[in-house]
Formats: structure tokens, sequence, C-alpha cells
């Protein structure tokens, strides 16, 4: 039920339709979606920010923008639920609901001219990917790129193309790619991020390391880099809580008197230790 | 009458505790005034200080047990009648055993309430009590009292029973309008205690947070039929109900049903007795066949 | 101010009600709730309602928009503008500022909400400043004067016999010009004002708070607790809501926001199985600390108005007063106090 002025203002709970447009499988769980309104783009998130997809008969979830190019927008989604599972049985061509951006993104202004360090795990890289794409789009601002990535087997890495062909073509961009489990075919390390991270040891000198993965990860990724004499400020990671408005209205995705959606998912570790450990 | 028994009741929780017999005793202690109580959970013997034993003692602290299933030793609660019925049903419904728990019985004389005009009253829940003593215990406190009125156990669907059957449903789903599907009837009730309740837990969609019509009487209705036969009628469902819905109307209907169709029957009185539901004998109507 | 004697009240409703839609607490088996009123409804003044007066503007279900989903296509269709003029009538003072707190809520922070928003906007506040406290009030602890209607457009005095209108908006005047005919001009006065048996000290709180996530007091302050949503669904502050799709097997249906508790064991659980708060304590913890902390920090006020109807309604009787008070006695200082096992 709705006032007669509301049109005049952004209903942030209204959803536009959209086509997907292609399909990628990444891994036996993880497809992305291309994602496009009949205006282009549906909306233009700024990196780490986050969109929630709907299908309408089945329900809706919050997840984060992985890439966007001129016209559309790309979503890594694992299936894990009713709702995912759903998503991995539309076809191309068929209708999406997609609302947002929400979330505040990366503290892009905090990274400019330094050196980044990216550390993903599993569809933790989904997130950081679009920070990557940023970065690499607007290579100069930005000082040496260096990612360290690692999930269960090969066959669970997901976006392939940008970790061993698109990535390590850019300018001053490492990429060391890691496996828990490896097959007959990986010639790569075989180990877990966090120790694979202080074999590498990276110098955290002008550095800011940005984080995505598995809970169990993140806490011994993060182990690590104190060890290595990483800053809290210098560390940033993101958040996940069930969102459902995704305006810090409804009340469910709050840590502390923080709401993710609206004053997160991305967060540094300086923030994160004044919050209550309840995630 | 019944506060007399605070001082005996003290003494066992206190000798329970000291003893390391249980690590746990559940009871009640004063509420936020005098004629409300609260359950209180003693861990050490001075806790036991703040006991009481009185006609407030309104709170069944049978469902607590679902919450302390795993708890390591036992533990001891104070039970009225209705309220050890509600343990033989979580027993019966092999929760845990009969030697977790030790059962402190209190024969129970009434629960009294202030009414809208704080007037003292007889609890409703008590209305019809078949059995005011615990039916299992270890130790009894108090001496076995007298049933006040068990003939009444079916008096309230007298109204209805006078009602023809559309415009019982038209006031059904009146009254249920009001029901703002708070599922405390669900939480408190001893014989729902399935691990994820269908309703409760959201992931499925069997119904929705919403309230309307349909969504009211299907959680009351599916509820209502999935307790049949094992609803101890304690009554403590309508008494949480914050909007005063008569939720044991409903599963006294059923019950009653139930004792036309397969004989005399009353649940959780016995702990090796089975529910006509679950069990199956010769002479049960089969008008199906 | 203008005054009419208690019986004419169905008369002034029944005037706004030609231009407005009138919601007041009206008792309907038994409960007492804001619905709309008609002739020959008896408006319920002499406690306070049930139901608290959020559910006028955030319903407990309220449809968003509908929608149609077939293999190629997906439509989403606005739901259809209602545009009522609202009079909302008989708010007693502590109700009054928990509209206070869902305004901050709903309208600021960059989103505007626009189902609320439409509602409020277009409503006129009509308060009704209270004669005594109940025994489960305790709204002068939570700094609200019970004989004074901040915010409302019109502030509605009582003495027994009659009824009394101040107004203090423009909308309020507006609104009083309406049935200028049916009142007289005389000064209706409260009776004295009396003790509160309920009270909560919360001076420091919200600071204290924020270093007691971890306290051992949560250890036991939860466990008579069942996890049923009363509380939440009663308290006129509380806001959570969950969103829904209903949707009928020929592919049409609707999008809705209803009520939600945090209470309720799934309301953080994840899609891959993972819930930050599992048990009663960690959602126990989390809605006073919500309340007496979070809601403070981010918006300025304490989101408990005093109204009292989660002390009426619990089922176990948990007393926010009563934790209040034992939250002050903790010595956040004493490091003793801190590591004490509950």
């Amino acid at each position: 039920m709705i006032n007669k002025t509301w049109t005049e203002s952004v209903n942030p709970l209204y959803p536009i339709v959209c086509e997907v447009t292609k399909i990628i499988d990444e891994t036996p769980d993880v497809k992305t979606f291309h994602v496009t309104s009949a205006n282009g783009k549906p909306f233009a998130p700024m990196p780490g920010q986050l969109g929630m997809l709907s299908m309408l008969n089945v329900g809706e979830a919050m997840f984060s923008v992985t890439s966007q190019g001129e016209g559309h927008l790309e979503f890594a989604i694992k299936r894990v639920g009713m709702l995912t599972d759903a998503l991995h049985e539309i076809e191309v061509g068929q209708k999406l609901a997609v609302r947002g951006p929400y979330g505040n993104g990366f503290p892009i202004d905090m990274m400019k001219g330094k050196d980044l360090l990216f550390i993903g795990g599993g569809i933790g890289l989904a997130p950081l990917r679009s920070l990557i794409n940023y970065c690499v789009d607007n290579r100069d601002d930005f000082g040496k790129l260096h990612v360290v990535y690692g999930a269960r087997t090969p066959a669970d890495l997901c976006f392939k193309d940008d970790l061993f062909e698109y990535w390590p073509k850019q300018r001053d961009f490492q990429v060391d790619v890691t496996v828990d489990k490896g097959d007959d075919e990986w010639k790569g390390n075989v180990g877990f991020v966090p120790a694979f991270l202080e074999k590498l040891n990276p110098s955290p000198e002008g550095k800011i390391n940005i984080t995505c993965g598995p809970p169990i990860m993140i806490k011994f990724v993060l182990q690590s880099l104190a060890k290595m004499g990483y800053n809290d400020e210098d560390i940033v990671t993101t958040l996940e809580m069930r969102m459902k408005c995704g305006v810090g209205k409804c009340g469910r995705c709050n840590i502390g008197s923080c709401y993710v959606c609206l004053d997160g998912p991305v967060f540094t570790l300086a923030q994160m230790n004044k919050m209550p450990n309840e995630y | 009458m019944m506060n007399k028994l605070t001082d005996k009741a003290k003494e066992v929780a206190k000798e329970l505790l000291e003893k390391k017999e249980v690590n746990l005793v559940l009871g009640w202690e004063k509420g936020t005034f005098e004629d409300k109580t609260a359950p209180l959970f003693m861990k050490k013997p001075e806790d036991v200080e703040k006991l009481i034993i009185n006609e407030f003692c309104v709170n069944s602290l049978s469902s607590y047990m679902l919450h302390y299933k795993t708890h390591s030793g036992k533990i001891a609660l104070f039970v009225k009648g209705c309220d050890s019925r509600g343990i033989v049903r979580l027993i019966q419904d092999k929760q845990f055993t009969r030697d977790k728990v030790y059962l402190i019985g209190v024969p129970c004389s009434g629960m009294k309430e202030l009414n809208e005009n704080g007037e003292l009253v007889d609890s409703a829940k008590c209305d019809g009590c078949t059995h005011p003593n615990p039916i299992v215990y270890d130790v009894m406190i108090g001496e076995e009292v007298q049933p006040k009125n068990p003939e009444d156990r079916y008096k309230v669907l007298q109204e209805d029973l006078e009602k023809a059957i559309g415009d019982r449903w038209d006031s059904w789903t009146k009254e249920y309008d009001k029901c703002i599907r708070c599922y405390a009837c669900q939480r408190i009730c001893p014989a729902c205690n399935c691990r994820q309740c269908i309703f409760v837990d959201q992931s499925q969609q069997w119904i929705e947070r919403r309230v309307d019509e349909t969504e009211n009487a299907t959680y009351s209705l599916i509820r209502a039929y999935h307790i049949a036969g094992r609803c101890v009628e304690c009554g403590e469902c309508e008494r949480v109900c914050p909007v005063g819905l008569p939720i044991m109307k409903l599963n006294k209907r059923i019950a009653k049903d139930i004792e036309d169709l397969f004989g005399s029957y009353e649940a959780g009185v016995e702990l090796d007795q089975k529910s006509p539901l679950g069990d199956f004998k010769y002479e049960d109507p089969e008008e199906f066949m | 101010m203008k005054s009419i004697n208690k019986q004419k009240l169905a008369d002034v409703l029944n005037e706004w009600s030609k231009s407005h839609a009138v919601m007041a607490p009206i008792e309907e088996g038994n409960i007492t709730s804001f619905i709309k009123w008609e002739e020959g409804k008896v408006v319920k003044l002499d406690k306070n309602s049930d139901i608290p007066v959020k559910s006028v503007f955030f319903p407990q279900t309220e449809e968003l928009y509908e929608y149609k989903v077939e293999k190629d296509n997906m439509e989403i269709i606005e739901a259809t503008p209602i545009n009522e003029e609202l009079v909302v009538f008989g708010i007693r003072p502590c109700d009054l500022k928990s509209l206070e707190m869902l305004d901050d809520l709903f309208l600021t922070r960059g989103y505007i909400d626009p189902y609320y928003k439409a509602k409020k906007d277009n409503a006129v506040i009509v308060s009704y400043l209270c004669g005594k406290p109940c025994r489960t009030c305790f709204c002068e602890s939570m700094g609200i004067d019970y004989q004074k209607a901040e915010g409302a457009d019109i502030a509605m005095y009582q003495d027994g016999e009659n009824f009394g209108f101040v107004a203090q908006t423009q909308k309020g005047e507006a609104l009083l010009e309406t049935i200028a005919s049916l009142t007289e001009e005389n000064d209706i006065k409260l009776p004295e004002k009396q003790e509160f048996i309920l009270k909560a000290d919360t001076e420091g709180l919200a600071d204290k708070l924020a270093a007691m996530f971890e306290h051992p007091i949560w250890d036991s302050a939860y466990e008579k607790c069942i996890g049923c949503g009363a509380c939440t669904y009663l308290c006129p502050t509380c806001h959570c809501f969950d969103i829904n799709s209903h949707s009928r097997s020929c592919g049409t249906g609707f999008k809705t926001r209803c009520w939600d508790s945090c209470m309720f064991p799934d309301y953080t659980l994840m899609a891959g199985g993972h819930n930050p708060r599992p048990t009663r304590k960690e959602r126990f913890r989390n809605r006073f600390l919500h309340k007496l902390q979070q809601f403070p920090e981010r918006y300025g006020k304490i989101a408990c108005v005093g109204c009292g109807r989660c002390i009426s309604k619990c089922p176990v009787n948990v007393d926010i007063t009563d934790i209040i008070s034992q939250l002050k006695e903790v010595d956040i200082n004493d490091q003793q106090d801190m590591d004490r096992v509950g």
C-alpha cells in the first residue's frame, strides 16, 4: 500500500526485472551469471557492493557483485540451499529480479597508491574479483598487485580464466594458487592458504591486505598476517550475515550496532576488533 | 495451603545439591509481583533460598528438559500433577530416560491468578483437572489431594458443541484472527518436541511468517493434529498465549474424539501406556474397511 | 481547550470518519488493538492496548508488490496505492515515543521506507494522556512524562467524565476545526500524578553494556526464556521484519513483509548452515543489547518506552526492569566481577 508520492522517491525494496545473458560453470557447485536489464546494467555498483537476486516465486538472497561490464553485472553463486538450487536450474534467457546496490564497498581511497595483497579461499574470490578488476581497469592508481588464492581441489578453483590467463598478463601482477588436495594434473602448490601465505611471506611494507573466504580460513589467515607483522588497520575483510531488506531496517544482519548490509559487508580488522564476536 | 510446602521444598532441593546427586534443580521463585512466579534454576545450595511453592507456581517446568537433555548428570525438578504428565510425555517420546530426572512431586490444590479487576480467581487451566497429584515422582512433598471437578474435563466444549458446524468454523476463524504467530504455544508444549518445528523453521516454507486466515488455520489445526493422542491437557499453551486464544478447546475436542473412537484414554498418566494413535488393537474401529 | 463529555466521543469519531479512516484502540475478543473505528464499536481507553500502535504504520503483514512469473517472462506489478488519510486516535505517551523511534529507523540513514512514510505522512496523531500508571508501567524511568504528548498533533486530556483536546500542530488545529460545533471551551484537568511501582535506572547503561558482551551475567539470565516471539511482537519499538514471497501455482504471487522476531531460532540461520546465534543465550543477549546499547549507539535513544507489555505478557516473567537492575549492579571496573562465573 503506497502513497501517491511514492514513485518519486527510490523504493529500495523494489527490484527490476533482468535477463540472464550468460552462465559460466566455474566449478561443480559454482556458476557465474551475467545479468542485464532493459536499460543495460541494472545498477552501477562500486567494488564490494552487493545485489539482492530474486527468483520471485522462490525467494531472494544477497550476493556480491563479482564483476561488471558496460551493460551487465556478474554474480558468482555457490549452490548451498533452496534458492541457490533454483538459481542453478535456470537457463540463459530466463528472467531474474535484481535490486541494489547495497553495502559499503571496499575502501578504495585508502588503497590508492599502495601495494595490494588479495587473499581468497573458495567462493571468497568472488567479492575480491570486483576489486581486482577495478584495480586492473585503473591500473595506474595502485601499486603492485598480488593474489594468493586456494580452493579444496583444482576443480573447485573459481575464475580459472582470470587466475591463469588474464591477471598474470597484467603489469606488476603476481598470482599464486594452491589447493588443499591436488589431482593427477595439478602442478602447483598443495596446502592450505594460511600455510601457503606464510611460505610466500609477502612483506607487509606499504601494503593493504584484503581477504575473503570461509570463516575458518579467515581465522587462520588473520593469525598468519599478525605473525607476519601486518597492522589491523591495513587488513580488510568482508563479513556475512543473513540479510533480508538490504537497507538496514529489518534488523536481521546486525553485528553489535552495525548493520552488515549498510555499514558493511566490508570492514577493517581494526573495526572488527571493536565488534562483538557474533558472526 | 501450598505455602507451607516451601520449607520442605527448600530442604529437599538443598540436600540434593549439597550431596551433588544432581547439579541443577528447577523450581520457582518470586516474580515481579506477589501474584507472579518465574522459573528458577538452582545450581548451588545457596540458590535454594529463592525457592517458593505457592498457588502462583503455574509454570510447567517440564519442557525445559528439552534444552537440558544432553546436560551431563541428573536434573531435579518440582512437578505438579500436570507437570508430571508433561515429563511422562517426554519420556514416552524418548526425549530422555526416566533416570535422567529426579522428580520432586508437589500435590496441587489449584493455581490462582489476578483477573482484570485485580480479583483473585482460579486459573482457567485448572478447571476440570483430573490429576492434581504427580503421576511419577521420586519424592513427594505434601499430602495428596482430591481432584476438585474432574467431571468437568470437557466442560469447555459445551458451548461449541451446541453450535451448527458452519457457525463453529466462522467463530473459530474469527477467534484466530487474533493469533500473532508468536509460537509461544509450540515452545512451551511438552508434546511439541520436534527438534525443528516445521512451522518455526522457515527454510522449507511450509507456512510463512505472514498472518492471515489460511496461515493461522494451517498452523493451529496442524499443530493440534500433531499432538493428537499425546496432549497431556496441561493447559500451558492457552496460558502462555499473549492474545488469549482458546487453544485447549481444540486440544480437548480432539481428546474427546479419541475417547469416542478408541475408548477411555488420558495421555501421560502411565509411563508404559501407548497412545491410541501410535498403537493397534484388534478392537479398533475400521469404518473404512 | 476544546472539550466534550465522554459520551459524545462517538460523535467526534463519526465526524472525523467522514474525511479520514479513524484508527482507535478497540477490543475484539479480549484483545485491544488499533483497528478501524466504525459506528457501534467501542473505543477502549481504560488500559493501554495489547497490540501497540506500530501495527498501524508498520502492519504485521504488508504487501510490497505483486509479480507474475512465466517460463520466459517475469513481471513486477506495483501495489495499488491507497491514499487514505488517517486519524490515529488514543495513542498513549509511551507508544507515542515509540513512533519517534520508528521514524528514526524507517525514515533516516540514507534510505526512506516508502510504505511507512506514506502512512505516517498521512496521519493525524491524537495522543491520549494517561490518568495513572498501571502496575507494569515504567515509562517515567524511560524519560517519558505520561501527562505530556510530545510530537502528537493533538493532546487529549481526560478527567473521568470529559475529554479535552489541545492542538499542538497545524494538522491538529485543522482536525479540531472539523469538530468545532461539537465541543465547548473548558479546561480539563488530569488527575494528580501517582507513584510507579516499577522503576529502572538506565543512566550510563548503554556505555557500560558496550563492554559487557562476554559478561557471565548472560550465562544465567536467559535460562527461563522459552524463545517465543511474544515480547518482540508486543513491543512498540521492535521493528524486525521478514520478506516472504507467496506464490500461487499459476505463477502469480505477491511479496509481503511481516513481523519477525530475533528470538526465533532461525533468525540468523544462513543457507550453508552456520548460525551466529545458535542458542537462546545469544538471542536473549542480542535482544537486550539491541534495546539498551545498540539502538542508543545508532540513534541516541534507548529502544524501550516502559509500556510494560513484555512484562505482563511474558509467560515466564522475564522482566526488563529486573534485567536492567542486575546489569546496573555489575561493576565493570572490578575485574573479579567481570570474570565472575555465573
